[in-house]
């Protein structure tokens, strides 16, 4: 058994690689890790991967001996196949500061009960008057972000180019009495958008009158 | 356990956005190898310092690979017995001189034109800065042993004794150019680049791993928290490019989500260090120098970037 596996260590390495690399893209495990723009190269780099792999693997010309460093890689491949991604989300935040940048100029406003989360950070970031908003409906989706300080939030991550710069947001919510978040559970919220006040000034907060537990999104990372 | 979970998914996200370069890089250096099996015109590229690391970083123009594609090239390029200053030049400039990168940056900042201008002029000062720096040693203090003993072999008889090629034959002219090499097949060269993918896909896998630990375990914030001052604001964003380990065609993107809260200089130290000197990259460097080769480019990139830094914080705050 050993032998086989030896003399053909270079196009199964190679090809676990490119099943890697292609599973991740097809199962949409990518939404998790990439921004969009990057997928179709990393399927891509897939396939042309596992057509080496094949080619080596017809061409015959096998391994003399044990090359341990690939086998290694190879089996790493393998656990990444197994155990697909699923990062803590509110660890992931705790990690970073919550900042928009220069980009909080909208261009066009949706009407509030189809603004999603982040729209709705993004709207209060750049016009921050928060009788403007009362009484606003809220139809909105997040995870529950806990807070260094106060109660938690419910929060997205915002990503430019991959997990590593995941960009929490949060707004604020009035958790009715007995209801008790989990951080990092993923929660559907229906509501209206009301006032409060936090060391002597006013913010928006979200007034839920419906809290749904969902799954995680197919997409949880905004752009 | 979170935390692991985390570090997994930061780990698998590195490295799925690292590998597709590798490959293109990997790629890119075979063909060179089936096109030009001799490499000669490798060996006529300019070796004057300071024409030799221009040229090389504008070759950075032809190959639109990040820093994980250029090492293979680069390895290429000295295997083939290109000037030292060339290839140096090349592997430290050509990650942020390349049409992806500087696309990726103009797409990331189109307000603030002054940085399109800037990243590529600061890595060009930095890759001539390092390349004089290695050149102040001799190769074979330099080069990984088993890259150096390939560049023997392209070199010629001229420059190289026998004794140091380990082959050839005593007597023979020293002018006597080695006869012309043959084409290899192609299946030769995918052979070869499939051996050159896997042995740098396991230096990327650790330096990846390295990378998502580091980042997971320290505080961004605590990177943050000095963005206005002068000085600390270049340092900590120097170690942020260490530590964060993304691609040059990307790091643009992750840059804007922190732009506006650190000066200007700290934000061209982050964009023009990260492409030379990181986490991920550390294996990576091991097939072409030798570890104290290694340390001298991270010591001398330091330096420079931080000089940079600082002196576009004088001329711009």
């Amino acid at each position: 058994m050993g032998e086989p596996v030896a003399a053909l260590i270079r196009p199964l390495a190679l090809a676990l690689w490119g099943a890697v690399l292609l599973v991740s893209t097809l199962t949409g495990r990518l939404e998790l890790l990439l921004r969009g723009v990057f997928h179709p190269l990393v399927g891509l780099s897939g396939v042309v991967l596992l057509a080496i792999a094949l080619q080596q693997a017809l061409q015959g010309r096998r391994e003399r001996r044990w090359n341990r460093s690939w086998a290694l890689s190879g089996l790493l491949a393998i656990a990444v196949l197994l155990l697909p991604p699923n990062p803590s989300f509110s660890d992931l935040a705790s990690n970073r500061n919550s900042d928009l940048g220069s980009e909080v100029e909208l261009d066009f406003l949706l009407p509030p009960g189809q603004r999603s989360l982040t729209d709705w950070v993004r709207l209060l970031r750049s016009q921050p008057d928060p009788q403007l908003y009362n009484g606003d409906p809220v139809r909105i989706s997040g995870f529950v972000l806990t807070q260094p300080e106060g109660p938690p939030q419910l929060g997205r991550l915002l990503v430019r180019c991959c997990l590593a710069d995941a960009t929490p947001i949060g707004l604020p919510v009035r958790w009715p009495a007995g209801f008790q978040p989990q951080t990092d559970q993923w929660l559907a919220i229906e509501g209206t958008m009301g006032l409060e006040r936090i060391a002597g000034q006013e913010r928006s907060v979200v007034l839920p009158d419906r809290i749904r537990p969902i799954a995680r999104p197919a997409r949880p990372l905004e752009p | 356990m979170s935390r692991l979970a985390t570090i997994w998914a930061i780990f698998q996200g590195l490295l799925l956005e690292a590998l597709p370069f590798l490959l293109i890089g990997v790629l890119i250096a075979g063909l060179a190898r089936w096109i030009a099996p001799g490499g000669r015109w490798l060996q006529r590229l300019p070796s004057q310092p300071l024409l030799a690391p221009l040229t090389g970083a504008a070759l950075g123009f032809a190959l639109p690979a990040c820093e994980c594609g250029n090492v293979p090239v680069a390895r290429r390029l000295l295997a083939g017995g290109a000037p030292l200053g060339s290839a140096l030049g090349f592997l430290f400039a050509a990650p942020v001189l390349n049409p992806i990168v500087l696309a990726s940056t103009w797409a990331a900042f189109p307000d603030q034109p002054w940085l399109l201008a800037a990243r590529p002029l600061a890595a060009l000062v930095l890759a001539l800065a390092l390349s004089a720096l290695l050149q102040q040693w001799p190769e074979s203090q330099l080069l990984e042993p088993a890259l150096l003993e390939e560049r023997r072999l392209s070199q010629p008889l001229a420059e190289v004794g026998l004794l140091e090629r380990r082959s050839g034959l005593v007597g023979a002219s020293p002018a006597a150019a080695p006869p012309p090499q043959e084409r290899p097949s192609l299946a030769t060269v995918l052979e070869h680049s499939s051996r050159e993918f896997l042995d740098l896909a396991g230096l990327l896998v650790l330096g990846s791993a390295l990378a998502a630990v580091v980042q997971t375990l320290l505080p961004r914030t605590w990177l943050l928290a000095v963005g206005g001052a002068p000085t600390i604001s270049v340092l900590s964003l120097m170690l942020m490019a260490v530590v964060v380990s993304v691609c040059s065609s990307v790091d643009a993107f992750l840059a804007l989500g922190f732009a506006a809260q650190i000066t200007p200089g700290a934000l061209l130290a982050f964009l023009v260090l990260g492409p030379v000197v990181d986490l991920k990259l550390l294996g990576l460097f091991g097939v072409v120098l030798k570890p104290r080769a290694i340390a001298l480019t991270a010591a001398g990139a330091c330096v420079v970037v931080l000089l940079i830094g600082q002196w576009v914080n004088l001329w711009l705050l």
